[in-house]
């Protein structure tokens, strides 16, 4: 029987997740990441757990290493190799300023300097031919000044590559062939869409990070093997997806967002177990909180991802889980500023100092505090009690920081301001789930909302009162969720190509010869690297109306007549903005084909502590505030693993367990499903 | 509990507010986006030409979306509001009406700015007018004598710029007045563009409109009022006590436009006086040229009043949502006739194109005032080129519009940023060159940095950009860039940046250099547009020379420019001559 380990480097903890499928058991391990080496914090980790090892059959790790090199922008010497008349392009970007009414606004500077920026003359025209041939001989040339310069890496980009990627292909052979050792990259590896700034963009942050994720991948390897591990390693892709260790040493920008996709990919599992058609997965912790749409078990995909964010960063062209990410978690500050208007975050008082009640020198009021004075979470219960609270330190932060200065007093004063803190950020969190559905045209309230992190469940119901919705699902192991998440991943390659032609009977053979080659192209990656799986394929197009700008993206199958995806078009046009012109023509943009191998995962039947029966019984009482009656209610306190399937409960209640509280008010009603899951219906308003 | 004292209100309080001003402001934001992602025409999607925001029930600004072009951030919005209230009342402004303007007496912006609002109501009644959800967006073509409506230099009154509509109701209880559909449909020449964009400008008034509701059944429509009101206080005492930090005084400065595409080569001044007296600050016009013959001019709403609110954005709130309370401090005086005052039938179809030299006229005045903060001019144009003719052997017609990106002004402690657009653009983002050359019949020769093009200073302007265009078929160049012979200046010793020019080199080698103009191109002909760098701050002879050396080596400055400018000595192998430099920049 097999043996699995999921494990996520994070900026603050390491997490482990085993699951041994003989025993059926479950094994969690968090230590402090070790930033000097990360290997070696992985290793630490595993031992905790008191896994060997070479009992290991399948590791599946999440690593930061990629964004972080990419923030902290320490990656290789890095060179751009680019059609002459248009090195500046990484520079001039598109040339936006999103932070409108900042003179000095600028974006964060290229990762390759100007004097690092050649041009060569070659030149592929609008419909791909070429109409300059690159030389061999001057490649050569640059190859000397490359080498004389000691770059460590070379981003090859050339305009119009995405139609015909010939010359890249030739200036990467001759490159790599003339500086061994160098890490060369070519960006219509990474991407076949067009936009050069962002497929430039791409290649760069490709071979930027290069070369350290190489070594990274190639150490983890080696110390696996020193260990007699001889199961499988794979890395945990943005896409959502796993990829083997050789394919991730190429395209190493594939796992830029690595960390947070493993709870969408739970996400995914639990709404397919339990038949939820349409379900956002809400994910609190420390610093910001993430959401994600995830419907008929499916996540969505964006072709995209700035580092560093829109305002500032730079785009790179990879498929990244469409997460929308708001900077309130559980230790944001809650701060007046010179206004005195309340802000919560995006501050956060992180593991160091942490919140007030922490006691670990932590003088802000966060939203844990807040928290803490309602009695929504308690000392003992925290991490199962190894971190007590202060309550009565928070209490004084909220009134001194933010309740005194707004002129609350009173016996209820600090319940109120703690309220306060807490109904701004939901709505700020709140704003996030509204972005994630309203921009792309869904309606929030036919929705069901999955809560995991440390603060999901806490807040999240309050959220689902706040938009709307009436069903919450708490999974299993909400506060690890993440790393349990990525025990479940599946092989994953995406092909993307920027496919420009009508819809028409014409685009017929042209549309099946290019999801045949696309098609080709992911089941050769995922056969080299995952064996003789069964790999199942995902097709859709982009498509929009003739003239048109933005394309909306339609599901596809390998059979499809003009006429279905014609019809599909409109349906979900109509769907979409209420209305679609059947006269119009339709045209395609781009072609996307996602190839899934199943990779051997757990049995989510198993993956929880619940027991088969038994009584329900609360441990403790407490008077816990309550936004709705706005008043304390004496509420009984349940430890989680004490619960049995089909146990249920009516609000108010607080449910505890490690690492996560859970809250339902009154007339809230939550029942234990078979998958140890909570299914909360909540009282309608 | 006992109710706060110091924001007291017996509505709401403090923190609800918060909530309450949180949620108000995250909707423009929210229905911003969704508008990008459903309108058909680039300048919708890609340029971001539109603002949304909500107005309340007298007609005064709550908030506004961040993204939009600053140029709407003035009171667009509110001016058309207020035509409404007065021409229906609120009796006849009912819910699912949806009404449109873009009337030039009262907007005074170039026709295509269509404002679109919907009210907010609670019930029928006066009292339950909450507000409205108001939706500006610049249509792609509204008739007129030129492709695109707002392409001319030379239109002499409004009439030749389109059709107005003048608060017209195209929704009524939620049914479309298939009439007004029609009648737009019929005085566009891209119909299924402009109705496509239409349609993205309805969904979003009706969304928002929705999800102000929400708000409003939560909270009650008294609470709602209450905290908007807290807000417009805490944002005008915010702007009143960065102005009260400004020393009290009149303060002045005057610049000039090259001229009216009328009268070619005669300068329109631009005479500005700034006066602060203790938190409050006035802006007075009265010394700009008179009204132009051409169309570059805006009425006073969006022309004068867009021009100082948008000058103390910069200054006063540049990361708050656009609201009414900052605006209270502000006063803008403009006589009637002026080219920021036009009184109709004045043509208006350039109504911002000379709003960035006023707004960076009315910084300079502020400069010595402010000199930490204020930079020295940036290109200061919209520098539009249009590449356009019909596509060969078919019955429509291309078109590439591109306002241009340029160098920013460098200020006290940084070089200037860029090429970005004009201070009147925002996230408005360039077309890439390869959907260009999928899409337009010309191949891009290149686009790169404009060397020496920044002004030279301790901080160094920012760089134009050059491009080239090489024409495939027969077509057409329209041009209107500015400041070609009032270079965006300096400050405090710091050198004016290159102006910008744009050349058409004929296949036969002829060359032709136009700055408002409109003329045939045949296939082969080439392009090149120049643009102006930014000012540079302080003397040039203080710039570390290190970074003047480093500026060298990367081909931001030449080696020529480094020694006359800079007095940096750099040998043919590119290292850094010491002893030379040190010796030229003692004043040898």
């Amino acid at each position: 029987m097999a043996m699995f380990v999921g494990t996520d480097i994070g900026g603050t903890f390491t997490d482990l997740v085993g699951y041994d499928a003989g025993r059926k058991k479950l094994f969690y391990a968090k230590t402090l990441t070790e930033n000097a080496d990360l290997v070696e914090g992985v290793m630490r980790c595993l031992a905790e757990t008191g896994l060997k090892p070479e009992a290991v059959d399948i590791l599946k790790h999440g690593t930061t290493q990629v964004i972080n090199t990419l923030l902290e922008r320490k990656g290789a010497k890095t060179a751009l190799v680019t059609t002459r008349g248009f090195r500046d392009i990484l520079e001039i970007g598109r040339a936006g300023r999103p932070v409108v009414f900042r003179f000095e606004y600028a974006r964060h500077p290229p990762l390759v300097p100007r004097a690092l920026r050649f041009e060569l003359d070659e030149r592929i025209g609008a419909a791909g031919a070429v109409q300059t041939p690159l030389d061999d001989e001057e490649l050569g040339r640059l190859a000397e000044t490359l080498r004389r310069e000691q770059v460590e890496a070379v981003a090859v980009s050339f305009l119009n590559a995405y139609l015909n990627p010939a010359h890249e292909e030739q200036a990467a052979r001759v490159l790599a062939a003339l500086l061994p050792g160098v890490y060369v990259t070519t960006g219509s590896a990474l991407s076949r869409e067009w936009y050069e700034y962002e497929r430039t963009s791409t290649a760069v942050a490709n071979a930027f990070v290069g070369p350290l994720t190489d070594g990274y991948v190639e150490r983890f390897d080696a110390r696996l093997a020193g260990e007699k591990f001889h199961g499988r390693f794979f890395l945990m892709a943005s896409n959502g997806g796993v990829l083997a260790a050789r394919r991730a040493r190429e395209q190493p920008i594939a796992l830029v967002e690595s960390g947070p996709v493993g709870g969408c990919i739970g996400a995914a599992v639990y709404a397919k177990a339990l038949g939820i058609e349409k379900l956002i997965a809400f994910d609190m912790g420390g610093t910001t909180a993430k959401c994600a749409l995830v419907e008929r078990s499916r996540f969505e995909v964006r072709p995209d991802y700035y580092v560093g964010g829109y305002d500032y960063g730079f785009p790179v062209r990879t498929p990244v889980l469409d997460i929308v990410e708001v900077g309130t978690g559980g230790g944001s500050i809650a701060y007046l500023d010179e206004q005195s208007r309340l802000h919560v975050g995006p501050r956060s008082a992180g593991s160091d100092p942490g919140p007030v009640c922490f006691g670990r020198g932590g003088i802000e009021p966060t939203v844990t505090d807040a928290n803490a004075v309602l009695d929504r979470i308690s000392g003992g219960a925290f991490l199962s009690g190894a971190l007590p609270l202060d309550r009565s330190a928070a209490l004084a932060a909220v009134m001194q920081r933010v309740g005194t200065a707004l002129g609350y007093r009173g016996a209820d004063a600090a319940d109120k301001v703690a309220s306060g803190i807490l109904a701004l950020a939901n709505a700020q969190m709140a704003s996030a789930i509204r972005e994630i559905t309203i921009e792309r045209g869904k309606d929030v309230r036919e929705f069901t909302l999955f809560l995991f992190g440390g603060g999901g469940p806490l807040h999240g119901l309050d959220l689902a009162r706040e938009l709307h919705v009436g069903r919450v699902v708490v999974p299993p192991e909400p506060g690890n969720f993440s790393a349990l998440g990525m025990l479940l991943a599946d092989a994953r390659v995406d092909e993307s190509h920027t496919f420009l032609c009508v819809l028409d009977e014409a685009a017929a053979p042209l549309l099946g010869a290019r999801l045949d080659e696309m098609r080709r192209a992911a089941g050769a990656a995922l056969q080299r690297d995952f064996g003789n799986a069964a790999v199942a394929f995902e097709y859709q197009a982009e498509m929009r109306y003739l003239g048109q700008r933005h394309p909306i993206r339609i599901p596809l199958t390998a059979a499809d007549t003009v006429a279905a995806i014609r019809d599909r078009f409109l349906q979900h046009y109509r769907r979409r903005y209420g209305r679609a012109d059947e006269e119009t023509p339709m045209e395609f943009i781009g072609l996307r084909v996602a190839g899934i191998a199943a990779t051997e995962r757990p049995d989510i039947a198993h993956l929880h502590r619940a027991a088969k029966s038994g009584p329900v019984a609360a441990v403790a009482r407490r008077a816990v505030y309550f936004a709705a009656p706005g008043a304390r209610i004496d509420t009984p306190v349940y430890v989680r693993d004490t619960l049995p399937v089909g146990a249920r409960l009516d609000g108010p209640a607080v449910i505890q367990e490690f690492g996560a509280t859970t809250v339902i008010a009154p007339g809230d009603r939550l029942e234990v499903g078979v998958l140890g899951e909570f299914n909360i219906e909540l009282a309608r308003a | 509990m006992n109710l706060p004292v110091n924001n007291a209100s017996a509505a709401v309080d403090p923190l609800t507010a918060e909530v309450i001003i949180h949620g108000l402001c995250a909707i423009p934001n929210l229905i911003d986006k969704n508008i990008t992602r459903t309108a058909f025409s680039i300048l919708i999607s890609e340029y971001k030409d539109y603002a949304v925001g909500i107005v309340d029930a007298k007609g005064r600004l709550v908030t506004q979306s961040k993204g939009g072009l600053p140029i709407f951030v003035a009171n667009a919005l509110c001016a058309a509001v207020n035509d409404g209230l007065e021409i229906y009342g609120k009796a006849r402004l009912q819910h699912g009406d949806v009404v449109i303007s873009n009337h030039a007496g009262t907007m005074g912006q170039h026709l295509n700015n269509v404002v679109m609002y919907t009210p907010i109501r609670t019930d029928d009644s006066d009292a339950g007018l909450v507000g409205f959800l108001a939706i500006v967006m610049h249509w792609i073509d509204i008739g007129g004598i030129v492709v695109g409506s707002c392409s001319s230099n030379d239109t002499t009154d409004i009439y030749q710029e389109g059709i107005q509509f003048h608060t017209v109701k195209v929704l009524a209880r939620g049914e479309r007045v298939e009439e007004m559909y029609r009648m737009i449909a019929a005085n566009t020449r891209f119909p299924k563009m402009v109705l496509g964009d239409m349609e993205a400008q309805v969904a979003g008034c009706l969304i928002g409109r929705d999800m102000v509701l929400d708000l409003v059944s939560r909270h009650g429509h008294a609470a709602i009022e209450a905290a908007v009101k807290l807000f417009w206080d805490k944002s005008e005492a915010a702007v009143r006590a960065a102005i009260a930090e400004l020393p009290d005084g009149v303060y002045r400065a005057s610049s000039f436009l090259d001229d009216d595409g009328i009268n070619k080569g005669k300068p329109v001044p631009i005479d500005v006086e700034v006066r602060i007296a203790g938190n409050a600050i006035t802006i007075d016009f009265s010394e700009i040229a008179a009204q132009m013959d051409g169309p570059l001019n805006a009425g006073f709403a969006g022309g004068a009043i867009a021009a100082a609110r948008i000058a103390c954005k910069y200054l006063f709130s540049p990361d708050e949502p656009a609201n009414d309370g900052a605006f209270r401090p502000i006063h803008v005086i403009c006589p009637p006739g002026r080219f920021l005052s036009a009184q109709p039938p004045a043509a208006l179809s350039g109504s911002g194109s000379m709003i960035p030299t006023v707004v960076d006229t009315i910084l300079r005045a502020l400069a010595d005032a402010l000199p930490e903060r204020i930079p020295a001019a940036h290109h200061g144009t919209y520098g539009i080129h249009m590449i356009y003719g019909r596509v060969p052997g078919e019955n429509r017609w291309y078109q590439h519009m591109e306002a241009s990106v340029g160098g920013w002004g460098a200020a006290r402690n940084r070089d200037g940023p860029g090429p970005y657009r004009s201070n009147l653009h925002g996230d408005t983002l360039e077309v890439p060159v390869e959907l260009q050359e999928a899409s337009y019949p010309y191949q891009v020769g290149w686009v790169r940095l404009r060397q020496d093009s920044g002004g030279a200073g301790a901080m160094r302007g920012g760089l134009g950009v050059e491009k080239s265009y090489r024409l495939k078929v027969p077509g057409r160049l329209w041009v209107q860039i500015e400041r070609t012979r009032c270079p965006p200046w300096g400050l405090a010793g710091g050198h004016a940046a290159v102006t910008g020019r744009v050349e058409v080199h004929r296949e036969g080698g002829e060359t032709l250099v136009i700055t408002k103009d409109d003329v045939a191109l045949q296939a082969g002909d080439e392009v090149r547009v120049y643009t102006a760098g930014g000012g540079g701050y302080g003397e040039p002879l203080a710039r570390d020379a290190a970074r003047v050396h480093a500026d060298a080596q990367s081909g931001y400055i030449s080696r020529a420019a480094a020694e006359r400018d800079y007095g940096v000595v750099i040998d043919a192998a590119g290292n850094l001559d010491v002893a030379q430099t040190r010796a030229r920049r003692s004043g040898g």
